[in-house]
């Protein structure tokens, strides 16, 4: 940003610590009365060094280590790691492994969309909104706690299974949830669609049009909500996404309210698809018959090469570029998380907006700081 | 268009610049690419073979070969191939042109790359520290012989 301050114009530092952010990132607004005229973005203040930590740990240890990632979504960080390491061993996923992960790459989805709306709810003034889905939110996370034993960390998937099967009882206990939330859905959609001041405080604002959003590489809702049909379970099928029925949702107004509605019929998706998971789910081993992998993995040599996975996270495409060299240590891992190119796209979006929009635009990404930074 | 189309013109196109290409399956190519040609590879690439979509953008350091490498992964809205394109550079003297002006959002994938790698890229616009503060610009975290800041002894431990 240019050094020079004009005699009505200021400088608005926002945060790094700041009530209307997911997470510290410090922006500095050049303002001219309530107008950005320039935006400047600072990252890195919980930088974690996940990729040097990556190289110095066993491949076993790295599935805790990308849990850290972003905690909001540790099972899609797990899913993403563990797909590399087993592109690169050439494992067999068994169809019952497989299924248990979409439930729960599924479940994680609903969590994390149910959290960003609330915190946006909160970022535009609409505190109860938060409350709202933090209450469904914790349903859910009961639901992930019943069969990995944590609520947000988890080191749950292993090299070419899971680390638990479902417990007994676990669908009796799911339907009723996924039932309630989607009456749930409905309430907020119609909320959100009857409610003039949210109306006034979205629609229309934050607008990204197709070419932009693709320009400035974001991707999940908020290029979906432009019109995009670009999702990673259609685009590069992993798991058992191919044989599972689902639409990819998408808006067109690439608004504020567009962003919210494809994640509200995300959700909507998500539990179309956990219950063709439940109703389906074969019964079998969970790891592939004679494989030194299993649920206690060993001290395991991944043959060398090099291998980029990509998979749906809720924020968008998440991809790990790794690379092997033969030994227990993967000799690189490249973390390309959804939200360092969403982040990266925010200070063209608001530049011409007003303040008071600046956290409702930055809230409707649904970010989270610690992947961008890592 | 499938990954033999895209290799048969990429080549025909930089006869030079790109070589060892690799079909690795339907969805996965690799290609080697001259540093110092990036910008108009992929400005090719951009205009007439639909990669509109810069993936990812990262480096990777082999002391033992005296090289480091610069890899981009590009990807496309309308097919589903990913190219993999590898330059490689000289770990004395590391730099490579910067593709910001054809994917605008390489800008702070180099930024990060230069930070963690001490790799410059040349014409890039705002070539400044991203994720690390100022006093460890120099340290170059991410190559293999870094031990540690501001205490040396993560020596033991790569």
């Amino acid at each position: 940003m240019e050094e020079f301050v004009g005699s009505d114009e200021m400088i608005l530092h926002l945060g790094p610590q700041h009530p209307m952010q997911p997470g510290p990132f410090r922006l500095n607004l050049k303002l001219k009365g309530e107008t950005v005229v320039d935006a400047d973005l600072e990252i890195g203040f919980i930088h974690k060094g996940i990729e040097k930590i990556l190289e110095n740990r066993t491949y076993l240890q790295g599935i805790t280590i990308v849990d850290r990632i972003c905690y909001l979504v540790a099972l899609s960080n797990e899913e993403c790691f563990v797909g590399c390491v087993e592109k690169l061993a050439g494992i067999e996923v068994p169809e019952r492994s497989q299924y248990i992960r979409v439930i729960m790459g599924e479940l994680t989805r609903i969590q994390s969309h149910l959290l960003g709306m609330g915190e946006f709810g909160e970022f535009i003034g609409f505190v109860s909104m938060f409350m709202y889905t933090i209450k469904e939110r914790e349903e859910i996370l009961s639901l992930i706690d019943m069969v990995t034993g944590a609520r947000i960390t988890h080191a749950y998937l292993r090299f070419g299974g899971v680390r638990e099967d479902l417990p007994e009882g676990f669908k009796e206990k799911a339907l009723p949830v996924l039932n309630s939330l989607k009456k749930t859905i409905d309430d907020y959609e119609e909320m959100f669609h009857t409610d003039s001041i949210y109306r006034e405080r979205t629609v229309g604002v934050g607008t990204l049009t197709a070419d932009s959003a693709k320009a400035l590489g974001v991707s999940g809702p908020a290029l979906r909500a432009t019109g995009v049909d670009f999702d990673i379970r259609k685009a590069e099928p992993y798991l058992v996404y191919n044989d599972l029925d689902f639409k990819v949702c998408t808006e067109t107004a690439g608004d504020i309210f567009a962003r919210i509605q494809v994640r509200l019929n995300e959700i909507r998706e998500s539990i179309y698809i956990l219950e063709q998971c439940l109703d389906q789910i074969p019964s079998g081993p969970l790891f592939p018959e004679n494989t030194p992998y299993g649920r206690r993995t060993p001290v395991m040599r991944v043959p060398a090469g090099e291998v980029f996975h990509r998979v749906e996270d809720p924020r968008g495409e998440m991809g790990m570029y790794m690379i092997s060299d033969g030994s227990d240590k993967p000799y690189r891992v490249k973390v390309r998380g959804p939200f360092f190119p969403t982040l990266q796209a925010l200070p063209p979006l608001i530049i011409g907006t007003t303040v008071a929009d600046v956290a409702a635009i930055s809230g409707s990404m649904d970010g989270c700081t610690s992947e961008a930074d890592r | 268009m499938d990954a033999k189309t895209i290799i048969e013109s990429l080549t025909r196109e930089f006869p030079e610049a790109v070589s060892k290409p690799e079909i690795e399956s339907e969805i996965r190519i690799w290609a080697y690419v001259d540093w110092a040609k990036t910008k108009e590879v992929c400005q090719f690439l951009k205009d007439s073979l639909q990669f509109d979509h810069l993936s990812n953008l990262s480096g990777v350091d082999y002391p033992k070969r005296n090289e480091m490498e610069v890899v981009y992964h590009i990807a496309s809205y309308a097919h589903p191939v990913v190219l993999m394109l590898k330059a490689v550079l000289s770990r004395a003297d590391p730099k490579v042109e910067s593709v910001v002006p054809v994917y605008w959002n390489a800008n702070w994938y180099e930024r990060e790359t230069y930070e963690l790698y001490g790799i410059v890229f040349e014409n890039h616009p705002d070539l400044r520290a991203l994720l690390l503060p100022e006093e460890m610009l120099g340290e170059w975290p991410l190559r293999k012989d870094y031990e540690g800041f501001p205490n040396k002894t993560a020596r033991n431990l790569v």
